[in-house]
């Protein structure tokens, strides 16, 4: 495991070598001055870092990281809209030469060269979240957004009735989880549910006060308005600042939300939303590391590892499949 | 009371590489007026903002009243009683009048503005100096350029001043406007105010100064009192050397004569030109005089395609010719030099190779749009040297150039261009007493190499000595044209003051 | 800085009348009418468009809307009228808020010194700003960049990357939500008394008679005597304050802090300002015109919604109406010139 000053002063050159023959258990090195030189390093490019979302993703990465005793580094652009900025964090993580690579693309094409130079520098890369269109990547541990939506129109259609108008505030028309929570949602009503009615579907980026006004320009604008869908943490507060701030009747207007935070906790405590869906973030961040680590042993894996989801409301938030993948 | 109001002794003031200031000294009376005169770079402004307090000054004593004193700060000058009546505009367009004279001294009650006695006493300061062209409220952006010199002059007065400096302050101004100047100047000397007037116009200093002190390159060189020296002489100290000041154009060359370059035919604006004709003939200067205001920029403006025209032709060698946008006119051979050279006539961060080739760039870029530099710089080589443009190199910054030698690069950079009709507006403006003749003799050597020349002047010698022909406008309007054997002082103002036609 | 209107004046004739001054008023006032007619025709064209727009909750749900923005705007026009501009607002409005969320959740200080410290927060920030300007003589727009991204990582640095809920202190929802005066948000209330107390300031008080000084001709105020660089910083400062306001209200508003939060709305603040007639080369801008243009951004938007117009076109309406806004402004100066 131990590379002497040897190696250091071999330079770049001994470390490819030493991982093209990474097949051979363990041999790692860390070229990249992270400080610790002897542990396995992983480099995680994530998507953000500043919701809370993935903040525990973060968690479940270093817990995990802790109990395999490797160094793992989490990072991710200031916002979800920051592609270009993204690829540069994965450009240096790929000069650093870490041992792997934990990756959630932000954009499934843009990503694609850069893939390749990992692929030329024997970086084995495994994803998370959203995947990169490479055929390089072995392992992605991932949410069925889709899934995941179609999940939440059923609650939806449960809570009204099975009819009804329906709106649903959006965080992004671009990003694959913003599109698929949404067209999994849209799919299921159109194909379960033909009395569900969805009105209108708006942008707020996952700006909380952005899309509160949206909100309560729909709730406005469609006075039959029965549910509104709110696709991340941020739209789904917004949906809640909205009713709110209007003062409608606690419950009437059914909400679901996605993931979790402790003002939609809050809020599903409260009855002011009927619920939300969350996923497994501190799992997904455990689930990613040991697929990292598998990549560096060598072994065989799935390419796909589906991280769970599951819906929560009042009744369910506290048992002990839901509580701990919520975070506050 | 036998001490002068303000003595300045052995004052001194360098910059890195430029002793600005070398030991001056001069003195103003109660109720006199002294002239200071010099050259551009002789130390008369930099003279001035050390009295203002902009400057702090390295050596020397400044006395006021007999006693010395530090000035440390605008603020200071002002309150010592120290006023100055800028060249430059220095008022707030955005403001009203009397929130202009006021500017920092601001009636208030509780705290808040009280705009009512503001305005209340502007208007009676207005009216103690008989100004009645404008009122307290009226916005300054929306006053002539007289009359924001008439707020300059407001603002200085309204302070308790003991001694004016005023820097060009007739340099924007009409014959009647420069009157009323005077007016208010004599008012001022009456009241026991000193007053420094720094001027480039000889024939004004005849009639206000009393005395007259000359710098030159930042050190003192004498002082007089008016009634015992001629212009000649007070010119001589200022250059150091003989200027014939009473030439006369070059006859032009007679096989010239028929051969029409440039022809206007009924040229009008919406605003102010009206049926405006003339006939530009090659290697001619023509020169068109009249007031501040009479269309003359207005004109330029026109046949060069800034401005819009309701009517008229223009007809360049015989062609009749549609010019809507400058370039069309730089296309055509017409270059026009701004009388505003450093707003709009150069780029004064940047080399005079950059300056001079500004208009002909296209002609130094290969096909892909990159530079060839050699050919470039050899044209500007031969224009530095054949204007005799004094600069240490063609690479040195425009900016650090004296204002003739700035002129000279931009009349540079329309030669280079290939213009064979110029237009010059007021070639000479801010550019000092020698670098003047210099600047003449360039143009009369353009117009013997078959240049032609319009040149727009307010400065009635300047326009007698070169122009071949003079056409006078008044109100948009041409009001006369003489030939330069007709031509005197009295009978172009007599044309130029028929605005009521 | 020093700007030369003499040529254009110097060529006027001698005899021409000069406008008196309630000419010149009616014609400031112009950018602000127009602004005015456009917001009228906005919400004639919104109400024939969609029952639903002209009720007293939608409209309430504007003003909400408008308050965050509105605020910001107020004082980021006093820096725009000295020819500044100020980037870091957005930012540093998340800032104010999450330093008044450490103040109130973390240490459970009292209400008044959670507020006040938000909003000393801003005031320092303006005073940085202001002084970077003044006394390092950078451009407004780069010393207010570098503080826009300053203040980014620093509400991240503070929050510890996560939102701070304001759920267990009492009163805090109200200082955006209750209704002193019923049926009137709070945050709309703070919106007009902010809005006068920005009007007062600017067009009564020295401050804003040397705030359009120096946006006029920065040189000739200070060679008047006037200490620019003093009332230079004072004028950031001020608008410092008005970012630490907004972001009270935003915080009391969403009942949290969120760090994240903020990037984009110095631009729309800045929008604001311009489609109200102040004009980005300084001397020259109102209050009122900012808080209409702050209501037409949010009119706009909120009938685009409520029109169920897609978000992306939403953008590029706002869009259009900025490049209209400002065209107008250059075309009335074209005139006047």
């Amino acid at each position: 495991m131990k590379f002497g000053k040897k190696a250091l002063a071999a330079g770049i050159m001994a470390s490819a070598l030493a991982l093209s023959a990474c097949g051979d258990s363990g041999s790692s090195t860390d070229a990249g001055g992270s400080g610790d030189s002897d542990k396995v390093y992983i480099a995680m490019i994530s998507k953000g870092f500043q919701h809370q979302f993935w903040q525990a993703v973060k968690q479940g990465a270093e817990e995990k990281a802790a109990e395999l005793g490797v160094e793992v580094t989490f990072e991710g652009p200031a916002s979800e809209t920051e592609v270009d900025g993204q690829l540069q964090m994965l450009q240096a993580a790929i000069d650093k030469k870490p041992d792997a690579i934990a990756y959630a693309a932000l954009d499934p094409q843009a990503c694609i060269p850069l893939l390749e130079q990992a692929e030329a520098a024997k970086i084995p890369v495994v994803q998370f979240d959203a995947g990169c269109d490479s055929e390089y990547p072995v392992n992605l541990a991932q949410t069925n957004s889709l899934d995941a939506g179609a999940l939440a129109a059923d609650h939806m259609a449960e809570l009204i009735g099975g009819k009804g108008e329906v709106g649903i505030v959006g965080h992004s028309q671009i990003n694959s989880t913003g599109v698929e929570r949404r067209d999994g949602f849209v799919n299921r009503m159109k194909e379960e549910y033909p009395d569900v009615k969805i009105v209108d579907i708006q942008y707020g980026d996952g700006d909380h006060l952005k899309s509160a006004d949206i909100a309560k320009a729909m709730i406005q604008a469609n006075p039959n308005l029965k549910g509104l869908y709110g696709t991340n943490e941020g739209s789904a507060i917004g949906v809640v600042n909205a009713v709110n701030e209007l003062g409608l009747e606690k419950g009437k207007l059914k909400i679901i939300g996605f993931d979790s935070g402790k003002a939609q906790t809050d809020a599903i405590r409260d009855g002011v939303m009927a619920g939300a869906i969350t996923q497994d973030p501190i799992g997904m961040g455990a689930a990613t590391v040991e697929a990292a680590m598998k990549a560096i042993n060598g072994e065989e894996q799935e390419k796909l590892t589906g991280t769970p989801f599951y819906f929560y409301n009042a009744e369910n938030i506290d048992d002990p499949e839901i509580a701990p993948v919520l975070y506050e | 009371m036998n001490a002068p109001l303000l003595k300045v002794e052995g004052v001194s003031k360098s910059f890195p590489g430029v002793k600005a200031l070398d030991d001056v000294h001069f003195d103003v009376s109660r109720g006199e007026v002294l002239a200071l005169v010099g050259e551009n770079g002789a130390g008369k402004s930099s003279l001035m903002k050390i009295l203002s307090g902009i400057y702090v000054k390295d050596a020397g004593t400044i006395y006021l009243e007999g006693e010395p004193v530090e000035i440390t700060g605008p603020r200071h000058a002002q309150d010592l009683g120290i006023i100055i009546v800028h060249q430059e505009m220095n008022l707030m367009p955005h403001l009203t009048v009397a929130q202009n004279i006021f500017i920092g001294r601001e009636p208030r009650v509780l705290g808040f503005l009280d705009e009512r006695r503001l305005n209340r006493d502007t208007a009676v300061l207005l009216a103690r100096l008989g100004i009645s062209e404008f009122r307290p409220t009226d916005l300054v952006e929306n006053l002539t350029v007289a009359k924001q010199q008439m707020v300059e002059i407001a603002k200085a007065l309204s302070f308790d001043a003991k001694v004016v400096i005023m820097d060009e302050p007739t340099s924007a101004l009409t014959q009647t406007e420069t009157d009323t100047l005077f007016r208010l100047i004599s008012e001022l000397k009456a009241s026991g105010i000193g007053i420094i007037y720094i001027s480039h116009r000889m024939e004004e200093l005849s009639r206000i100064a009393d005395r007259i002190t000359v710098l030159r390159d930042g050190k003192y060189i004498g002082t007089r009192e008016r009634t015992a020296v001629t212009q000649h002489e007070i010119i001589k100290m200022m250059v150091g050397r003989e200027i014939n000041e009473n030439a006369r154009p070059a006859t032009m060359r007679a096989d010239n004569v028929d051969d029409v370059v440039l022809r206007v035919e009924g040229l009008s604006t919406k605003k102010l030109l009206r049926d405006v004709s003339f006939e530009l003939r090659r290697g001619e200067i023509l020169g068109f005089s009249g007031l501040m205001g009479a269309g003359r920029t207005e004109l330029a403006r026109a046949i060069i395609g800034a401005d819009r025209t309701t009517a008229g032709k223009i007809f360049v060698n015989g062609v009749e010719t549609t010019i809507s946008q400058p370039a069309h006119a730089v296309a055509k051979g017409i270059g026009y030099l701004s009388e505003d050279r450093k707003q709009l006539g150069l780029l004064l961060d940047r080399d005079v190779n950059t300056n001079i080739l500004l208009s002909s760039l296209g002609r130094y870029a290969n096909f892909l749009g990159f530079m060839k530099t050699g050919p470039g710089k050899g044209t500007s080589r031969k224009y530095v040297e054949s204007l005799r443009i004094k600069t240490p190199s063609i690479f040195a910054t425009t900016k650090n150039l004296s204002g003739g030698n700035q002129q000279k690069v931009v009349i540079a950079k329309w030669l280079a261009r290939d213009c064979d009709i110029l237009i010059f507006d007021e070639p000479t403006r801010g550019i000092d007493v020698g670098a003047k003749e210099e600047i003449y003799r360039l143009l009369n050597e353009l117009v013997e190499r078959g240049k032609s020349i319009i040149m727009i002047s307010s400065e009635l010698p300047e326009v007698l000595r070169l122009s071949h022909r003079i056409i006078v406008m008044a109100n948009g309007r041409i009001t006369g044209e003489l030939t330069s054997n007709e031509a005197e002082q009295e009978k172009i103002m007599d044309y130029a003051t028929r605005i009521s036609q | 800085m020093s700007k030369t209107t003499t040529t254009t004046a110097a060529e006027k004739p001698v005899g021409e009348v000069t406008g008196p001054s309630r000419g010149s008023f009616l014609r400031d006032r112009l950018q602000q009418s127009l602004a005015f007619g456009t917001l009228i025709v906005l919400l004639i064209f919104f109400s024939l468009a969609s029952s639903n727009f002209l009720s007293w909750s939608n409209i309430s749900g504007i003003l909400l809307a408008t308050a965050v923005i509105g605020i910001l705007a107020f004082g980021t026009t006093l820096v725009i009228v000295t020819a500044g501009i100020d980037l870091s607002i957005g930012t540093g409005m998340t800032l104010c808020a999450v330093v008044t969320g450490v103040l109130l959740v973390n240490w459970e200080l009292p209400l008044l010194v959670g507020v006040l410290g938000g909003i000393a927060t801003g005031a320092l920030m303006g005073f940085i700003n202001g002084f970077n300007v003044s006394v390092f003589k950078l451009p407004p727009f780069i010393a207010t960049l570098a503080m826009m991204m300053i203040a980014q990582g620093l509400a991240l640095v503070v929050s510890g990357v996560r939102p701070i809920y304001f759920s267990g202190v009492d009163g805090f929802k109200e200082i955006a939500l209750g209704a002193i005066i019923p049926g009137l948000p709070n945050a709309v209330l703070i919106l007009f008394l902010t809005g006068i107390a920005a009007f007062l300031l600017l067009s009564k008080t020295l401050l804003g008679r040397y705030t359009f000084a120096i946006g006029s001709n920065e040189e000739a105020t200070k060679i008047s005597g006037v200490n620019t660089g003093k009332w230079k910083i004072l004028i950031y400062t001020v608008a410092g304050i008005f970012t630490g306001i907004a972001g009270v209200v935003i915080a009391a508003r969403l009942d949290s802090a969120q760090p994240q939060l903020g990037v984009g709305y110095e631009l729309q603040a800045i929008a604001a300002v311009i489609i109200g007639g102040t004009s980005l080369m300084g001397g020259r801008g109102s209050i009122l015109g900012t808080l209409i243009g702050a209501l037409i951004m949010s009119v706009l938007i909120n009938g685009l919604r409520i029109m169920s117009v897609q978000t992306e076109w939403q953008n590029v309406v706002v869009g259009v109406v900025i490049l209209v806004a400002v065209f107008t402004d250059s075309l009335r100066r074209r005139r006047e010139a």
